[in-house]
């Protein structure tokens, strides 16, 4: 459930920016890395916490949208590829000397422990995730499709010179979803921050699995992202719970390429087609 | 753009300051930064010169490290060809598939290439070692001067020969590819040979540059297939210059000498590194080595935009241009049903529709960039109907495009383009859409030029005077099919025209 937080916050940049978001993975560290500090000196309530990473992530977002976004958007898609990359490299090397190459860890969002349910036992922290994502989702879902401001981002997201035409102020639209894509990654970095390390370096793991699920769900079609992300968190567990997590990775590679080389327009192709 | 002689000094100064002048710790950092211009060098082919977001070249740089270490103690300094082609030819093995794929899709795919190959290099210890790596094959290597001499020969004589190449044609074809690659095609560029090439070759210079830099460091680790590396690549050669000749030279130059000049920031180097990046994409996406130039004064003229042609010699080639029963589909749209028509050498026939009625896509099934389900098109007795779009233009038959297509783009320029390519046929899409009166003028003196130097010309257009006053032949589409062909007098005259085409004459009556 936290790779669909991730997936869904990189689709939004990804739509809004019209290019990938190669720093999404880093935000994402990034929300586990403030969550860490600021959870380790100030021993704040996790509920509290959360919040206040989102927030602050949400505000990198709208830095990045600034920096490395907006000032590119009348260039091809490889400008902002790489201003991005160089963003998570900043954001990486940042972190690296913040943290001093140590790996942190965050305060569970329900407390630790584990309880029983009709004979199952459920970690508290997962049900967490489940709930707390299943949450985010719907409300997303919600600020999307039954909202004026959604109906905007999306019409940003669909021809960026159609909605300015229209009157829109584009620019602010996309700072939006930039932002909201960074109070996504402040989340997700948070809830995967409890289950495992921190460490500078797993951005561009994030990021590749984000990738990959949007990909595989669709270029740009955020319902597929999120069936894309669960289906990878489902393959990968069943694939490392039989032959371990190396060949869970190594599989999931492997179907990503076979996937490109059988059908190069994605699975399910894209909604919008070349334009001639 | 040939190599100034100030870049000249620049490139070939730092081997012989090393050779003669350094100490070897001096040297290896010349070495270092050699070894990162090689790469960068084999990037600027694939992302400088075509534009694509390559995310392998870190992995082939690993593979040839890998390969050079496996391979040193059994065979010594051969070792070094032999890590060239271990990165080559899995990179032509992937290159067929992956080049087939649009750009967020094919950075994708070789980022999962390398992820592989980085997975492949921990877990697959009884090869690589693990995590620990390969080590003591170095002394079967060139090492200190003999291997200054190798990587920098190597990388000057790679550098000039890139200059070279892409200073003329080359370079405005892989401009024109990188673009506005629908138009490459149609101008007979074959890009899928091009991008093949430029894969190859990069690959080719990773593996080369990961070999010397096992040779140099005497060990080979995981890291040297990891994402650093490859955002190292990129940064570097961006931050260089993406396809400036000295850019990959420039960004590695920085890459070594950055850390030894912030040396007191530790870490912080990559950090400004970064950050550099960050600003040249954003202020000067030339390049340092561009904005080098800029300083110096070296730019080259603006181009001068180009009007029609004044004069239109006579060409060779075929001397028909038959369409025979062709029909597409789109999905649940039948775009063409059972299309037939016929264009001889200094004929102009004019293609008239209503929007909708499939003339453009006629076009595209004519010049190939789509593909007719069913019917024959013939160029006197060659079937071209199954060729690519780059195939059809060398068989003969140019194309220009609407407006939309060109972005910015002179229609002038377009229309001169197709003509240029020494096309017996050309196919015209639109070309007085959105001009003014003494330009319409203009255009109706170059087709009759046209007709004159004994072309076919095959034309679209709303503006059916233009079309009447020029035109040879009429023929009108409605829903797909020819529902009138003929003289304009005959074709305009034709009451079910009148009821498609001008239809808005029998709703106002």
């Amino acid at each position: 459930m936290a790779y669909a937080l991730v997936a869904l916050g990189f689709v939004l940049a990804l739509n809004a920016a019209g290019a990938v978001n190669f720093a999404h993975g880093d935000l994402i560290v990034l929300g586990g890395a403030v969550a860490a500090f600021v959870g380790l000196s100030t021993a704040l309530p996790a509920v509290l916490l959360l919040p206040l990473v989102a927030v602050s992530i949400g505000v990198v977002g709208i830095v990045a949208a600034r920096i490395a976004i907006l000032p590119l958007a009348t260039r091809p898609p490889e400008a902002t590829f790489v201003a991005t990359i160089a963003l998570a490299a900043i954001i990486e090397q940042s972190l690296t000397i913040a943290m001093a190459g140590a790996p942190r860890t965050v305060p569970a969002l329900l407390g630790g422990g584990s309880f029983y349910v009709a004979g199952f036992v459920l970690g508290r922290q997962p049900l967490a995730i489940v709930v707390l994502g299943a949450v985010l989702v719907a409300a997303v879902w919600f600020l999307l499709e039954r909202t004026q401001t959604g109906r905007r981002m999306r019409a940003v997201a669909a021809d960026r010179y159609m909605a300015r035409a229209v009157g829109i102020p584009v620019g602010r639209y996309v700072v939006l979803s930039l932002a909201l894509s960074g109070a996504l990654a402040g989340i997700a970095g948070f809830l995967l921050g409890h289950q495992f390390l921190v460490t500078p370096t797993q951005g561009a793991g994030h990021m590749l699995k984000a990738y990959i699920a949007v990909a595989l769900g669709g270029w740009g079609s955020v319902p597929g992202a999120l069936l894309g992300a669960l289906g990878i968190g489902v393959f990968e567990t069943f694939v490392a719970a039989g032959f371990g997590d190396v060949w869970a990775s190594a599989a999931l590679y492997i179907a990503v390429l076979a996937v490109l080389a059988l059908r190069p327009q994605g699975l399910f192709g894209e909604p919008i087609g070349r334009r001639a | 753009m040939r190599l100034a002689p100030f870049w000249l000094v620049i490139l070939v100064l730092p081997p012989l300051v090393a050779l003669f002048a350094l100490p070897p710790f001096g040297q290896r950092m010349v070495i270092l930064a050699g070894i990162y211009g090689l790469m960068g060098l084999g990037y600027q082919l694939v992302f400088g010169q075509l534009g694509a977001l390559n995310l392998a070249q870190g992995a082939l740089f690993g593979l040839g490290a890998y390969a050079a270490a496996l391979t040193a103690p059994v065979i010594g300094p051969f070792a070094l060809p032999v890590a060239i082609l271990a990165a080559a030819i899995p990179a032509a093995l992937v290159a067929g598939p992956l080049l087939r794929l649009q750009s967020h899709y094919f950075a994708l795919a070789t980022l999962a290439l390398a992820s592989l190959v980085n997975l492949l290099a921990v877990h697959a210890e009884n090869l690589t070692g693990g995590a620990n790596g390969l080590a003591g094959f170095a002394t079967a290597l060139p090492r200190g001067p003999v291997l200054l001499a190798i990587v920098w020969t190597c990388l000057i004589a790679g550098v000039l020969v890139y200059a070279w190449l892409f200073e003329g044609t080359l370079g405005k074809k892989a401009q024109l590819l990188r673009e506005a690659p629908l138009l490459a095609a149609t101008l007979g560029i074959d890009g899928a040979a091009w991008r093949f090439v430029a894969f190859v070759a990069g690959g080719a210079l990773a593996g080369l540059a990961g070999a010397c830099s096992a040779a140099l460091s005497g060990v080979v680790s995981p890291e040297a297939t990891g994402f650093s590396i490859m955002v190292l690549c990129l940064t570097l050669v961006v931050l260089g210059g993406a396809r400036h000749p000295m850019g990959a030279v420039i960004g590695a130059a920085l890459a070594v000498g950055l850390p030894e000049l912030l040396r007191d920031l530790q870490g912080a180097w990559l950090l400004a590194y970064a950050v550099a990046t960050l600003a040249v994409v954003l202020w000067a996406p030339e390049g340092l080595a561009g904005l080098l130039d800029r300083l110096r004064g070296a730019r080259r003229a603006p181009p001068v935009a180009p009007g029609l042609p004044e004069s239109v010699l006579p060409v060779p080639g075929a001397q028909h241009l038959t369409i025979d029963g062709v029909s597409k589909r789109f999905g649940g749209v039948q775009a063409l049903a059972n299309v037939s028509l016929l264009v001889d050498r200094g004929e102009i026939v004019g293609l008239i529709g209503p929007n909708g009625s499939g003339k453009t896509t006629l076009l595209n099934v004519i010049n190939g960039l789509d593909r007719a389900d069913e019917g024959a098109i013939t160029l006197d007795d060659r079937r071209i109907e199954h060729l690519p779009a780059h195939a059809v233009a060398r068989a003969g038959i140019g194309r220009s495009f609407q407006a939309l297509v060109l972005a910015g783009d002179a229609k002038a320029a377009d229309l001169a383009r197709a003509v240029a390519t020494g096309a017996a046929f050309l196919l015209l899409d639109e070309p007085a859409a959105g001009i003014g009166d003494a330009e319409r003028r203009a255009l109706q003196a170059f087709l009759a030029k046209l007709r004159e130097s004994g072309r076919g010309v095959l034309i679209v257009d709303h503006d059916i005077e233009l079309l009447s006053r020029t035109c040879d032949r009429l023929v009108c589409l409605d829903r797909g099919r020819v529902i009138a062909s003929g003289s304009p007098a005959e074709v305009r005259a034709d009451p079910r025209v009148r009821a498609s085409f001008l239809g808005l004459d029998g709703i106002a009556a």
